[in-house]
Protein backbone atom coordinates (compact mmCIF):
# COMPACT_ATOMS: atom_id res chain seq x y z
CA UNK A 1 0.00 0.00 0.00
CA UNK A 2 1.25 3.45 -0.83
CA UNK A 3 0.83 6.35 1.57
CA UNK A 4 -2.52 8.10 1.14
CA UNK A 5 -1.12 11.39 -0.12
CA UNK A 6 0.56 9.84 -3.17
CA UNK A 7 -2.19 8.60 -5.42
CA UNK A 8 -1.17 6.06 -7.99
CA UNK A 9 -3.42 4.36 -10.47
CA UNK A 10 -2.95 1.87 -13.22
CA UNK A 11 -3.17 3.39 -16.65
CA UNK A 12 -3.98 1.28 -19.65
CA UNK A 13 -3.14 2.08 -23.25
CA UNK A 14 -4.07 0.24 -26.41
CA UNK A 15 -1.33 -0.21 -28.93
CA UNK A 16 -2.17 2.09 -31.79
CA UNK A 17 -1.38 -0.41 -34.48
CA UNK A 18 -4.87 -1.85 -34.76
CA UNK A 19 -6.33 1.51 -35.65
CA UNK A 20 -3.70 1.97 -38.30
CA UNK A 21 -4.05 -1.43 -39.88
CA UNK A 22 -7.77 -2.02 -39.73
CA UNK A 23 -8.44 -1.11 -43.34
CA UNK A 24 -5.24 0.26 -44.83
CA UNK A 25 -2.19 -1.91 -44.64
CA UNK A 26 0.70 0.45 -44.34
CA UNK A 27 3.09 -1.15 -41.94
CA UNK A 28 6.65 -0.07 -42.22
CA UNK A 29 8.71 -1.26 -39.32
CA UNK A 30 9.63 -4.95 -39.08
CA UNK A 31 8.59 -4.83 -35.43
CA UNK A 32 5.09 -3.87 -36.48
CA UNK A 33 4.97 -6.60 -39.11
CA UNK A 34 5.99 -9.21 -36.57
CA UNK A 35 3.52 -7.80 -34.06
CA UNK A 36 0.65 -8.17 -36.53
CA UNK A 37 1.65 -11.45 -38.14
CA UNK A 38 2.98 -13.44 -35.19
CA UNK A 39 -0.36 -14.35 -33.58
CA UNK A 40 -1.74 -15.39 -36.98
CA UNK A 41 1.18 -17.18 -38.54
CA UNK A 42 2.66 -18.94 -35.52
CA UNK A 43 -0.36 -21.14 -34.67
CA UNK A 44 -0.83 -22.04 -38.34
CA UNK A 45 2.78 -23.06 -38.78
CA UNK A 46 2.75 -24.91 -35.47
CA UNK A 47 -0.36 -26.88 -36.42
CA UNK A 48 1.03 -27.75 -39.84
CA UNK A 49 4.39 -28.94 -38.52
CA UNK A 50 3.06 -30.70 -35.45
CA UNK A 51 1.95 -33.99 -37.10
CA UNK A 52 5.55 -34.77 -38.09
CA UNK A 53 6.57 -34.96 -34.46
CA UNK A 54 3.59 -36.88 -33.17
CA UNK A 55 2.95 -40.57 -32.78
CA UNK A 56 -0.04 -42.09 -34.52
CA UNK A 57 -2.10 -41.88 -31.35
CA UNK A 58 -1.32 -38.22 -30.82
CA UNK A 59 -2.08 -37.49 -34.45
CA UNK A 60 -5.46 -39.03 -33.84
CA UNK A 61 -5.97 -36.70 -30.87
CA UNK A 62 -5.03 -33.74 -33.05
CA UNK A 63 -7.50 -34.77 -35.73
CA UNK A 64 -10.21 -35.21 -33.14
CA UNK A 65 -9.42 -31.77 -31.74
CA UNK A 66 -9.79 -30.31 -35.24
CA UNK A 67 -13.13 -32.06 -35.66
CA UNK A 68 -14.42 -30.71 -32.34
CA UNK A 69 -12.91 -27.37 -33.35
CA UNK A 70 -14.99 -27.40 -36.54
CA UNK A 71 -18.11 -28.08 -34.49
CA UNK A 72 -17.19 -25.28 -32.09
CA UNK A 73 -16.66 -22.89 -34.99
CA UNK A 74 -20.03 -23.80 -36.43
CA UNK A 75 -21.61 -23.25 -32.99
CA UNK A 76 -19.90 -19.88 -32.73
CA UNK A 77 -21.19 -18.79 -36.13
CA UNK A 78 -24.75 -19.56 -35.07
CA UNK A 79 -24.19 -17.79 -31.75
CA UNK A 80 -22.95 -14.78 -33.70
CA UNK A 81 -26.36 -14.34 -35.28
CA UNK A 82 -28.28 -14.98 -32.10
CA UNK A 83 -29.10 -18.65 -32.61
CA UNK A 84 -28.10 -20.45 -29.44
CA UNK A 85 -27.77 -24.03 -30.58
CA UNK A 86 -27.54 -27.15 -28.44
CA UNK A 87 -27.73 -29.35 -31.51
CA UNK A 88 -24.29 -29.44 -33.04
CA UNK A 89 -24.66 -33.22 -32.86
CA UNK A 90 -27.59 -32.93 -35.27
CA UNK A 91 -25.41 -31.28 -37.92
CA UNK A 92 -22.58 -33.63 -37.15
CA UNK A 93 -24.78 -36.71 -37.30
CA UNK A 94 -26.55 -35.70 -40.49
CA UNK A 95 -23.23 -35.11 -42.19
CA UNK A 96 -21.89 -38.44 -40.94
CA UNK A 97 -24.94 -40.37 -42.14
CA UNK A 98 -24.98 -38.56 -45.48
CA UNK A 99 -21.39 -39.67 -46.02
CA UNK A 100 -22.31 -43.17 -44.92
CA UNK A 101 -25.19 -43.31 -47.39
CA UNK A 102 -23.10 -41.91 -50.26
CA UNK A 103 -20.64 -44.69 -49.73
CA UNK A 104 -22.82 -47.60 -48.65
CA UNK A 105 -25.68 -47.22 -51.11
CA UNK A 106 -24.22 -45.18 -53.96
CA UNK A 107 -20.59 -46.37 -53.82
CA UNK A 108 -19.32 -42.87 -54.55
CA UNK A 109 -15.63 -42.19 -54.23
CA UNK A 110 -14.52 -40.23 -51.21
CA UNK A 111 -13.58 -37.15 -53.22
CA UNK A 112 -17.14 -36.87 -54.49
CA UNK A 113 -18.84 -38.19 -51.38
CA UNK A 114 -17.13 -35.89 -48.91
CA UNK A 115 -18.09 -32.57 -50.53
CA UNK A 116 -21.49 -33.90 -51.46
CA UNK A 117 -22.16 -35.01 -47.86
CA UNK A 118 -20.95 -31.63 -46.62
CA UNK A 119 -23.30 -29.63 -48.82
CA UNK A 120 -26.28 -31.93 -48.54
CA UNK A 121 -25.80 -32.09 -44.75
CA UNK A 122 -25.85 -28.31 -44.58
CA UNK A 123 -28.91 -28.18 -46.83
CA UNK A 124 -30.82 -30.77 -44.79
CA UNK A 125 -30.02 -28.98 -41.53
CA UNK A 126 -31.09 -25.60 -42.82
CA UNK A 127 -34.31 -27.06 -44.26
CA UNK A 128 -35.06 -28.86 -40.99
CA UNK A 129 -34.44 -25.77 -38.88
CA UNK A 130 -35.83 -23.18 -41.29
CA UNK A 131 -39.29 -23.27 -39.69
CA UNK A 132 -37.88 -22.55 -36.25
CA UNK A 133 -35.47 -19.68 -36.98
CA UNK A 134 -38.22 -17.42 -35.73
CA UNK A 135 -37.57 -18.83 -32.27
CA UNK A 136 -34.99 -17.14 -30.17
CA UNK A 137 -32.78 -18.01 -27.26
CA UNK A 138 -33.77 -20.95 -25.15
CA UNK A 139 -36.62 -22.02 -27.45
CA UNK A 140 -34.31 -22.46 -30.40
CA UNK A 141 -31.92 -24.30 -28.10
CA UNK A 142 -34.69 -26.70 -27.05
CA UNK A 143 -35.64 -27.54 -30.62
CA UNK A 144 -32.05 -28.16 -31.61
CA UNK A 145 -31.61 -30.26 -28.49
CA UNK A 146 -34.56 -32.47 -29.39
CA UNK A 147 -33.82 -33.07 -33.08
CA UNK A 148 -30.69 -35.23 -32.68
CA UNK A 149 -32.56 -37.25 -30.07
CA UNK A 150 -35.38 -37.71 -32.56
CA UNK A 151 -33.04 -38.92 -35.29
CA UNK A 152 -31.29 -41.24 -32.92
CA UNK A 153 -34.53 -42.82 -31.79
CA UNK A 154 -35.87 -43.13 -35.34
CA UNK A 155 -32.74 -44.93 -36.48
CA UNK A 156 -32.73 -47.08 -33.36
CA UNK A 157 -36.40 -48.05 -33.54
CA UNK A 158 -37.01 -48.39 -37.27
CA UNK A 159 -33.77 -50.05 -38.27
CA UNK A 160 -33.35 -47.61 -41.15
CA UNK A 161 -29.80 -46.85 -42.30
CA UNK A 162 -28.43 -49.93 -40.63
CA UNK A 163 -30.31 -49.37 -37.40
CA UNK A 164 -28.34 -50.07 -34.26
CA UNK A 165 -25.62 -51.81 -36.25
CA UNK A 166 -24.72 -48.72 -38.24
CA UNK A 167 -23.23 -48.64 -41.72
CA UNK A 168 -19.78 -49.99 -42.48
CA UNK A 169 -18.39 -48.00 -45.35
CA UNK A 170 -15.63 -48.97 -47.74
CA UNK A 171 -14.27 -45.71 -49.02
CA UNK A 172 -11.46 -44.24 -47.01
CA UNK A 173 -8.61 -41.83 -47.22
CA UNK A 174 -5.72 -43.03 -49.37
CA UNK A 175 -3.37 -42.76 -46.42
CA UNK A 176 -3.02 -41.42 -42.89
CA UNK A 177 -1.27 -38.18 -43.86
CA UNK A 178 -4.01 -37.11 -46.24
CA UNK A 179 -6.59 -37.52 -43.50
CA UNK A 180 -4.57 -35.67 -40.86
CA UNK A 181 -3.73 -32.78 -43.14
CA UNK A 182 -7.19 -32.54 -44.65
CA UNK A 183 -8.62 -32.20 -41.13
CA UNK A 184 -6.12 -29.57 -40.06
CA UNK A 185 -6.25 -27.54 -43.26
CA UNK A 186 -10.03 -27.45 -43.40
CA UNK A 187 -10.07 -26.50 -39.72
CA UNK A 188 -7.66 -23.60 -40.30
CA UNK A 189 -9.43 -22.57 -43.48
CA UNK A 190 -12.80 -22.45 -41.75
CA UNK A 191 -11.32 -20.56 -38.81
CA UNK A 192 -9.80 -17.80 -40.92
CA UNK A 193 -12.69 -17.84 -43.38
CA UNK A 194 -15.24 -17.26 -40.64
CA UNK A 195 -13.15 -14.52 -39.08
CA UNK A 196 -13.03 -12.85 -42.48
CA UNK A 197 -16.75 -13.40 -43.01
CA UNK A 198 -17.81 -11.90 -39.71
CA UNK A 199 -15.74 -8.79 -40.39
CA UNK A 200 -17.38 -8.31 -43.78
CA UNK A 201 -20.62 -6.45 -44.36
CA UNK A 202 -22.43 -9.77 -44.47
CA UNK A 203 -21.12 -10.68 -41.03
CA UNK A 204 -22.06 -7.27 -39.76
CA UNK A 205 -25.69 -8.00 -40.57
CA UNK A 206 -25.45 -11.34 -38.75
CA UNK A 207 -24.06 -9.67 -35.64
CA UNK A 208 -26.71 -6.99 -35.86
CA UNK A 209 -29.39 -9.70 -35.89
CA UNK A 210 -28.02 -10.99 -32.62
CA UNK A 211 -28.04 -7.54 -31.05
CA UNK A 212 -31.41 -6.30 -32.23
CA UNK A 213 -33.33 -8.26 -34.83
CA UNK A 214 -36.16 -5.77 -35.10
CA UNK A 215 -33.80 -2.94 -35.95
CA UNK A 216 -32.32 -5.09 -38.72
CA UNK A 217 -35.79 -5.95 -39.97
CA UNK A 218 -36.73 -2.31 -40.10
CA UNK A 219 -33.63 -1.67 -42.19
CA UNK A 220 -35.31 -3.76 -44.87
CA UNK A 221 -33.23 -6.92 -44.45
CA UNK A 222 -34.88 -10.32 -44.46
CA UNK A 223 -33.45 -11.71 -41.24
CA UNK A 224 -35.00 -15.14 -41.66
CA UNK A 225 -33.26 -15.64 -44.98
CA UNK A 226 -29.99 -14.53 -43.38
CA UNK A 227 -30.47 -16.90 -40.48
CA UNK A 228 -31.15 -19.81 -42.83
CA UNK A 229 -28.02 -18.93 -44.78
CA UNK A 230 -26.03 -18.89 -41.56
CA UNK A 231 -27.58 -22.25 -40.67
CA UNK A 232 -26.49 -23.63 -44.03
CA UNK A 233 -22.90 -22.49 -43.53
CA UNK A 234 -22.76 -23.71 -39.95
CA UNK A 235 -24.51 -26.95 -40.90
CA UNK A 236 -22.08 -27.56 -43.75
CA UNK A 237 -19.09 -27.03 -41.50
CA UNK A 238 -20.37 -29.46 -38.89
CA UNK A 239 -21.51 -31.91 -41.59
CA UNK A 240 -18.01 -31.91 -43.00
CA UNK A 241 -16.74 -32.85 -39.57
CA UNK A 242 -19.21 -35.73 -39.42
CA UNK A 243 -18.50 -36.94 -42.95
CA UNK A 244 -14.79 -36.67 -42.31
CA UNK A 245 -14.98 -38.93 -39.29
CA UNK A 246 -17.20 -41.42 -41.15
CA UNK A 247 -14.58 -41.81 -43.86
CA UNK A 248 -11.82 -41.95 -41.32
CA UNK A 249 -13.36 -44.68 -39.18
CA UNK A 250 -15.08 -46.36 -42.15
CA UNK A 251 -18.15 -46.65 -39.99
CA UNK A 252 -21.14 -44.60 -38.99
CA UNK A 253 -23.53 -45.50 -36.16
CA UNK A 254 -26.26 -43.66 -34.32
CA UNK A 255 -23.79 -42.62 -31.63
CA UNK A 256 -22.94 -39.66 -33.87
CA UNK A 257 -26.10 -38.05 -32.54
CA UNK A 258 -24.77 -38.33 -28.98
CA UNK A 259 -24.64 -35.52 -26.46
CA UNK A 260 -20.85 -35.26 -26.58
CA UNK A 261 -20.87 -33.61 -29.96
CA UNK A 262 -23.27 -30.95 -28.73
CA UNK A 263 -21.63 -30.24 -25.40
CA UNK A 264 -17.94 -30.45 -26.26
CA UNK A 265 -18.02 -27.67 -28.88
CA UNK A 266 -20.11 -25.51 -26.60
CA UNK A 267 -17.67 -26.01 -23.76
CA UNK A 268 -14.75 -25.30 -26.08
CA UNK A 269 -16.31 -22.04 -27.23
CA UNK A 270 -17.13 -21.01 -23.68
CA UNK A 271 -13.59 -21.78 -22.54
CA UNK A 272 -11.90 -19.95 -25.41
CA UNK A 273 -14.26 -16.99 -25.58
CA UNK A 274 -17.38 -17.03 -27.71
CA UNK A 275 -17.83 -14.63 -30.61
CA UNK A 276 -14.22 -14.61 -31.71
CA UNK A 277 -13.96 -17.97 -33.56
CA UNK A 278 -10.31 -18.12 -32.60
CA UNK A 279 -11.54 -18.61 -29.06
CA UNK A 280 -13.62 -21.60 -30.07
CA UNK A 281 -10.68 -23.06 -31.99
CA UNK A 282 -8.29 -22.49 -29.10
CA UNK A 283 -10.79 -23.95 -26.65
CA UNK A 284 -11.11 -27.18 -28.59
CA UNK A 285 -7.35 -27.40 -28.98
CA UNK A 286 -7.14 -27.26 -25.18
CA UNK A 287 -10.15 -29.32 -24.20
CA UNK A 288 -9.72 -32.39 -26.42
CA UNK A 289 -6.07 -33.05 -25.57
CA UNK A 290 -6.91 -32.35 -21.93
CA UNK A 291 -9.67 -34.90 -21.94
CA UNK A 292 -7.26 -37.42 -23.50
CA UNK A 293 -4.56 -36.63 -20.96
CA UNK A 294 -7.03 -37.18 -18.16
CA UNK A 295 -7.87 -40.64 -19.47
CA UNK A 296 -5.37 -42.10 -17.03
CA UNK A 297 -7.50 -40.91 -14.15
CA UNK A 298 -10.18 -43.43 -15.00
CA UNK A 299 -13.53 -42.71 -13.39
CA UNK A 300 -12.44 -39.31 -12.11
CA UNK A 301 -11.76 -38.14 -15.65
CA UNK A 302 -15.10 -36.51 -16.28
CA UNK A 303 -15.18 -35.02 -12.79
CA UNK A 304 -11.80 -33.35 -13.14
CA UNK A 305 -12.73 -32.29 -16.65
CA UNK A 306 -15.86 -30.57 -15.34
CA UNK A 307 -13.81 -28.96 -12.61
CA UNK A 308 -11.33 -27.48 -15.07
CA UNK A 309 -14.20 -26.13 -17.14
CA UNK A 310 -16.02 -24.58 -14.21
CA UNK A 311 -12.93 -22.98 -12.71
CA UNK A 312 -11.88 -21.47 -16.02
CA UNK A 313 -15.32 -20.13 -16.75
CA UNK A 314 -15.68 -18.57 -13.31
CA UNK A 315 -12.17 -17.17 -13.22
CA UNK A 316 -12.06 -16.01 -16.84
CA UNK A 317 -15.60 -15.44 -18.08
CA UNK A 318 -14.44 -13.51 -21.12
CA UNK A 319 -12.61 -16.59 -22.39
CA UNK A 320 -8.96 -17.46 -22.72
CA UNK A 321 -8.60 -16.03 -26.20
CA UNK A 322 -10.25 -12.70 -25.39
CA UNK A 323 -8.02 -12.41 -22.35
CA UNK A 324 -4.84 -13.11 -24.30
CA UNK A 325 -5.89 -10.81 -27.13
CA UNK A 326 -6.57 -7.98 -24.69
CA UNK A 327 -3.27 -8.42 -22.93
CA UNK A 328 -1.44 -8.59 -26.23
CA UNK A 329 -2.84 -5.25 -27.34
CA UNK A 330 -2.46 -3.31 -24.11
CA UNK A 331 0.27 -1.54 -22.25
CA UNK A 332 -0.23 -0.96 -18.58
CA UNK A 333 1.69 1.43 -16.41
CA UNK A 334 1.41 3.03 -13.01
CA UNK A 335 0.91 6.76 -13.10
CA UNK A 336 0.62 9.31 -10.38
CA UNK A 337 -2.64 11.21 -10.13
CA UNK A 338 -2.13 14.93 -9.82
CA UNK B 1 -24.56 13.95 6.64
CA UNK B 2 -22.87 13.17 3.34
CA UNK B 3 -19.45 14.49 2.53
CA UNK B 4 -17.71 13.83 -0.74
CA UNK B 5 -14.11 14.94 -0.81
CA UNK B 6 -11.79 15.13 -3.79
CA UNK B 7 -13.58 12.39 -5.62
CA UNK B 8 -11.89 11.13 -8.79
CA UNK B 9 -13.40 8.50 -11.03
CA UNK B 10 -11.64 7.18 -14.10
CA UNK B 11 -13.24 5.09 -16.80
CA UNK B 12 -10.13 3.54 -18.28
CA UNK B 13 -8.05 6.68 -18.95
CA UNK B 14 -10.91 9.15 -19.15
CA UNK B 15 -11.75 11.26 -16.18
CA UNK B 16 -15.48 10.99 -15.47
CA UNK B 17 -15.46 12.80 -12.14
CA UNK B 18 -12.71 15.31 -11.61
CA UNK B 19 -11.93 16.33 -8.06
CA UNK B 20 -15.49 16.77 -6.85
CA UNK B 21 -16.16 17.81 -3.28
CA UNK B 22 -19.67 18.36 -2.04
CA UNK B 23 -21.63 18.25 1.13
CA UNK B 24 -25.22 17.49 2.04
CA UNK B 25 -26.42 18.13 5.56
CA UNK B 26 -29.33 16.61 7.42
CA UNK B 27 -32.77 17.49 6.08
CA UNK B 28 -31.54 19.36 3.02
CA UNK B 29 -32.76 19.05 -0.53
CA UNK B 30 -29.72 19.49 -2.74
CA UNK B 31 -29.59 19.40 -6.53
CA UNK B 32 -26.71 18.58 -8.85
CA UNK B 33 -27.31 20.22 -12.20
CA UNK B 34 -25.45 19.32 -15.35
CA UNK B 35 -25.85 18.42 -18.98
CA UNK B 36 -25.41 15.00 -20.52
CA UNK B 37 -22.12 13.30 -19.66
CA UNK B 38 -21.34 15.81 -16.94
CA UNK B 39 -20.84 12.93 -14.51
CA UNK B 40 -24.08 13.17 -12.57
CA UNK B 41 -25.00 9.51 -12.82
CA UNK B 42 -21.45 8.42 -12.06
CA UNK B 43 -21.54 10.61 -8.96
CA UNK B 44 -24.81 8.99 -7.86
CA UNK B 45 -23.45 5.52 -8.55
CA UNK B 46 -20.35 6.29 -6.54
CA UNK B 47 -22.27 7.51 -3.53
CA UNK B 48 -24.70 4.59 -3.67
CA UNK B 49 -21.88 2.10 -4.21
CA UNK B 50 -23.28 0.77 -7.46
CA UNK B 51 -20.06 1.75 -9.17
CA UNK B 52 -18.16 -0.83 -7.13
CA UNK B 53 -20.42 -3.48 -8.56
CA UNK B 54 -20.05 -2.15 -12.10
CA UNK B 55 -16.32 -2.02 -11.55
CA UNK B 56 -16.21 -5.66 -10.52
CA UNK B 57 -18.34 -6.78 -13.45
CA UNK B 58 -16.29 -4.83 -15.96
CA UNK B 59 -13.15 -6.29 -14.50
CA UNK B 60 -14.42 -9.85 -14.85
CA UNK B 61 -15.61 -9.21 -18.36
CA UNK B 62 -12.27 -7.68 -19.22
CA UNK B 63 -13.97 -4.41 -20.08
CA UNK B 64 -13.25 -0.88 -18.95
CA UNK B 65 -11.12 -0.43 -15.89
CA UNK B 66 -12.81 1.85 -13.41
CA UNK B 67 -10.69 3.62 -10.81
CA UNK B 68 -12.27 5.34 -7.83
CA UNK B 69 -10.29 7.67 -5.58
CA UNK B 70 -11.10 10.13 -2.89
CA UNK B 71 -13.33 10.04 0.15
CA UNK B 72 -17.04 9.60 0.62
CA UNK B 73 -18.14 10.05 4.20
CA UNK B 74 -21.60 9.25 5.44
CA UNK B 75 -22.44 10.31 8.98
CA UNK B 76 -18.76 10.63 9.73
CA UNK B 77 -17.77 7.19 8.44
CA UNK B 78 -15.74 6.45 5.35
CA UNK B 79 -17.87 4.34 3.00
CA UNK B 80 -16.08 4.43 -0.33
CA UNK B 81 -15.23 0.73 -0.24
CA UNK B 82 -18.50 -0.43 1.30
CA UNK B 83 -20.82 -2.77 -0.57
CA UNK B 84 -24.00 -1.18 -1.96
CA UNK B 85 -26.21 -3.54 0.06
CA UNK B 86 -24.54 -2.40 3.26
CA UNK B 87 -25.07 1.22 2.31
CA UNK B 88 -28.78 0.61 1.78
CA UNK B 89 -28.97 -0.85 5.28
CA UNK B 90 -27.40 2.34 6.59
CA UNK B 91 -29.99 4.42 4.77
CA UNK B 92 -28.41 5.45 1.46
CA UNK B 93 -30.95 4.57 -1.20
CA UNK B 94 -30.63 5.27 -4.91
CA UNK B 95 -33.54 5.81 -7.25
CA UNK B 96 -31.95 5.19 -10.63
CA UNK B 97 -32.60 7.16 -13.79
CA UNK B 98 -35.17 6.05 -16.37
CA UNK B 99 -37.40 4.67 -13.64
CA UNK B 100 -36.43 1.01 -13.43
CA UNK B 101 -39.34 -1.05 -12.06
CA UNK B 102 -40.18 -4.74 -12.13
CA UNK B 103 -42.24 -4.61 -15.28
CA UNK B 104 -44.07 -7.89 -14.94
CA UNK B 105 -45.15 -7.42 -11.33
CA UNK B 106 -47.97 -5.16 -10.24
CA UNK B 107 -47.50 -1.97 -8.28
CA UNK B 108 -48.18 -3.50 -4.89
CA UNK B 109 -45.79 -6.37 -5.54
CA UNK B 110 -43.13 -3.90 -6.61
CA UNK B 111 -43.44 -2.07 -3.33
CA UNK B 112 -43.44 -5.29 -1.34
CA UNK B 113 -40.25 -6.51 -2.99
CA UNK B 114 -38.65 -3.19 -2.15
CA UNK B 115 -39.52 -3.64 1.52
CA UNK B 116 -37.54 -6.85 1.64
CA UNK B 117 -35.40 -5.71 4.59
CA UNK B 118 -38.34 -5.01 6.87
CA UNK B 119 -41.08 -6.85 8.72
CA UNK B 120 -44.55 -7.31 7.32
CA UNK B 121 -46.01 -4.57 9.53
CA UNK B 122 -43.33 -2.11 8.58
CA UNK B 123 -43.91 -2.90 4.92
CA UNK B 124 -47.61 -2.23 5.29
CA UNK B 125 -46.92 1.11 6.95
CA UNK B 126 -44.38 1.94 4.29
CA UNK B 127 -46.85 1.23 1.50
CA UNK B 128 -49.41 3.50 3.17
CA UNK B 129 -46.79 6.24 3.37
CA UNK B 130 -45.94 5.86 -0.31
CA UNK B 131 -49.62 5.99 -1.22
CA UNK B 132 -49.99 9.14 0.88
CA UNK B 133 -47.23 10.83 -1.11
CA UNK B 134 -48.30 9.42 -4.49
CA UNK B 135 -52.09 9.01 -4.33
CA UNK B 136 -52.15 7.93 -7.99
CA UNK B 137 -50.43 4.70 -7.11
CA UNK B 138 -53.22 3.64 -4.74
CA UNK B 139 -55.66 3.63 -7.61
CA UNK B 140 -53.23 1.65 -9.80
CA UNK B 141 -52.01 -0.78 -7.18
CA UNK B 142 -53.12 -3.91 -9.06
CA UNK B 143 -51.80 -2.82 -12.46
CA UNK B 144 -48.66 -4.33 -13.95
CA UNK B 145 -45.79 -1.87 -13.67
CA UNK B 146 -44.87 -2.31 -17.32
CA UNK B 147 -48.25 -0.91 -18.31
CA UNK B 148 -47.92 2.30 -16.31
CA UNK B 149 -47.14 5.60 -17.99
CA UNK B 150 -43.68 7.11 -17.67
CA UNK B 151 -44.74 9.47 -14.92
CA UNK B 152 -46.48 6.74 -12.98
CA UNK B 153 -43.45 4.50 -13.34
CA UNK B 154 -41.25 7.29 -12.03
CA UNK B 155 -43.53 7.66 -9.03
CA UNK B 156 -43.39 3.94 -8.48
CA UNK B 157 -39.59 4.01 -8.72
CA UNK B 158 -39.52 6.75 -6.11
CA UNK B 159 -41.94 4.69 -4.00
CA UNK B 160 -39.67 1.67 -4.31
CA UNK B 161 -36.76 3.77 -3.07
CA UNK B 162 -38.86 5.04 -0.17
CA UNK B 163 -39.76 1.49 0.84
CA UNK B 164 -36.13 0.89 1.76
CA UNK B 165 -36.54 3.58 4.42
CA UNK B 166 -33.84 5.94 3.24
CA UNK B 167 -32.26 8.57 5.37
CA UNK B 168 -30.33 9.84 2.37
CA UNK B 169 -32.34 9.52 -0.82
CA UNK B 170 -30.43 9.80 -4.09
CA UNK B 171 -32.64 10.56 -7.08
CA UNK B 172 -31.02 10.33 -10.48
CA UNK B 173 -32.90 12.49 -12.98
CA UNK B 174 -36.37 11.84 -11.60
CA UNK B 175 -37.95 14.32 -13.98
CA UNK B 176 -36.40 12.89 -17.13
CA UNK B 177 -38.88 12.45 -19.96
CA UNK B 178 -41.95 13.73 -18.15
CA UNK B 179 -44.32 16.44 -19.29
CA UNK B 180 -43.93 19.87 -17.65
CA UNK B 181 -47.18 19.37 -15.75
CA UNK B 182 -46.05 16.04 -14.33
CA UNK B 183 -42.62 17.46 -13.60
CA UNK B 184 -44.17 20.11 -11.38
CA UNK B 185 -46.33 17.51 -9.67
CA UNK B 186 -43.42 15.17 -9.04
CA UNK B 187 -41.21 18.03 -7.84
CA UNK B 188 -43.86 18.86 -5.27
CA UNK B 189 -43.84 15.22 -4.15
CA UNK B 190 -40.08 15.30 -3.81
CA UNK B 191 -40.37 18.38 -1.65
CA UNK B 192 -42.93 16.51 0.44
CA UNK B 193 -40.55 13.57 0.83
CA UNK B 194 -37.86 15.94 2.00
CA UNK B 195 -40.23 17.62 4.41
CA UNK B 196 -40.78 14.25 6.08
CA UNK B 197 -37.14 14.35 7.16
CA UNK B 198 -35.47 12.45 4.34
CA UNK B 199 -32.33 14.16 3.12
CA UNK B 200 -32.44 14.21 -0.66
CA UNK B 201 -29.83 14.63 -3.37
CA UNK B 202 -31.34 15.12 -6.83
CA UNK B 203 -29.61 15.31 -10.19
CA UNK B 204 -31.25 17.06 -13.07
CA UNK B 205 -30.51 18.34 -16.54
CA UNK B 206 -33.01 21.13 -16.63
CA UNK B 207 -33.11 23.35 -13.61
CA UNK B 208 -36.45 25.01 -14.16
CA UNK B 209 -38.83 22.41 -12.69
CA UNK B 210 -36.78 21.70 -9.58
CA UNK B 211 -35.48 25.19 -8.91
CA UNK B 212 -38.47 26.11 -6.75
CA UNK B 213 -38.05 23.17 -4.37
CA UNK B 214 -34.32 22.93 -3.72
CA UNK B 215 -32.35 24.42 -0.85
CA UNK B 216 -28.95 24.37 -2.48
CA UNK B 217 -27.45 23.34 -5.76
CA UNK B 218 -24.22 22.38 -7.47
CA UNK B 219 -23.48 22.75 -11.16
CA UNK B 220 -21.36 20.08 -12.84
CA UNK B 221 -19.59 20.34 -16.15
CA UNK B 222 -17.37 17.64 -17.66
CA UNK B 223 -16.93 15.97 -14.32
CA UNK B 224 -16.05 19.14 -12.47
CA UNK B 225 -18.10 21.22 -10.05
CA UNK B 226 -18.12 24.69 -11.56
CA UNK B 227 -20.55 26.50 -9.31
CA UNK B 228 -22.35 26.00 -6.05
CA UNK B 229 -24.72 28.06 -4.02
CA UNK B 230 -28.17 28.29 -2.57
CA UNK B 231 -31.26 28.71 -4.67
CA UNK B 232 -31.10 32.47 -4.94
CA UNK B 233 -27.45 32.47 -5.88
CA UNK B 234 -28.12 29.89 -8.57
CA UNK B 235 -31.04 31.85 -9.93
CA UNK B 236 -28.96 35.00 -10.08
CA UNK B 237 -25.92 33.49 -11.74
CA UNK B 238 -26.03 34.52 -15.41
CA UNK B 239 -24.27 31.42 -16.68
CA UNK B 240 -26.59 29.06 -14.86
CA UNK B 241 -29.49 31.08 -16.12
CA UNK B 242 -28.51 30.77 -19.74
CA UNK B 243 -27.38 27.16 -19.57
CA UNK B 244 -29.94 25.50 -17.33
CA UNK B 245 -32.90 27.80 -17.08
CA UNK B 246 -33.13 28.62 -20.74
CA UNK B 247 -33.63 32.30 -20.07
Amino acid sequence: MQPPDVKIRRKRLDRGIKARTDSVFVIAAPGDIIYVLAPRVLPVVALLILPFFLSEYHQEVLVHASVVGLLALSWDLLACCGLFSLGQSLFFGVGAYMAGMMDYYLHLSIWIGLPLATLSGGAICSILLAPVVRLKGVYFAMVTLMLPLLFRKIIEASGLLGGTLGLSTRGSFPNEWVAVYLGIIVFLGVLFGLRKLIDSDYGLVLKAIRDDDRAVMSAGINIYARKVQALFVAGSIASFAGAFLTYRYEFVGFSVFAWDYAILPLAAAALGGPGTFAGAALGSMILVPLSEALRAMGGLRIASYCLVLMVSIIALPEGIFSFLERKYHQFESLVEVK
Amino acid sequence: MLQVRNLLVFFENALAINDVSLEVSQGELVAVLGSNSAGKTTLMNTVSGLLLDIQKKEQRRGGERITIMGRVEYEGREIIQQKPSLRVKQGIVLCQERHPVFRDSDVLENLRIAGYLYTRREVKEGIEKVFAIFPVLRRLRKRRAGLLSGGEQQMLAAGIALMARPRLLLMDEPLLGLSPLLQAELAASIKEICRQGITTLVTEQFARPIMPIIDRGYVMENGRLVFSGNREELMDNPEVKSAYLGV
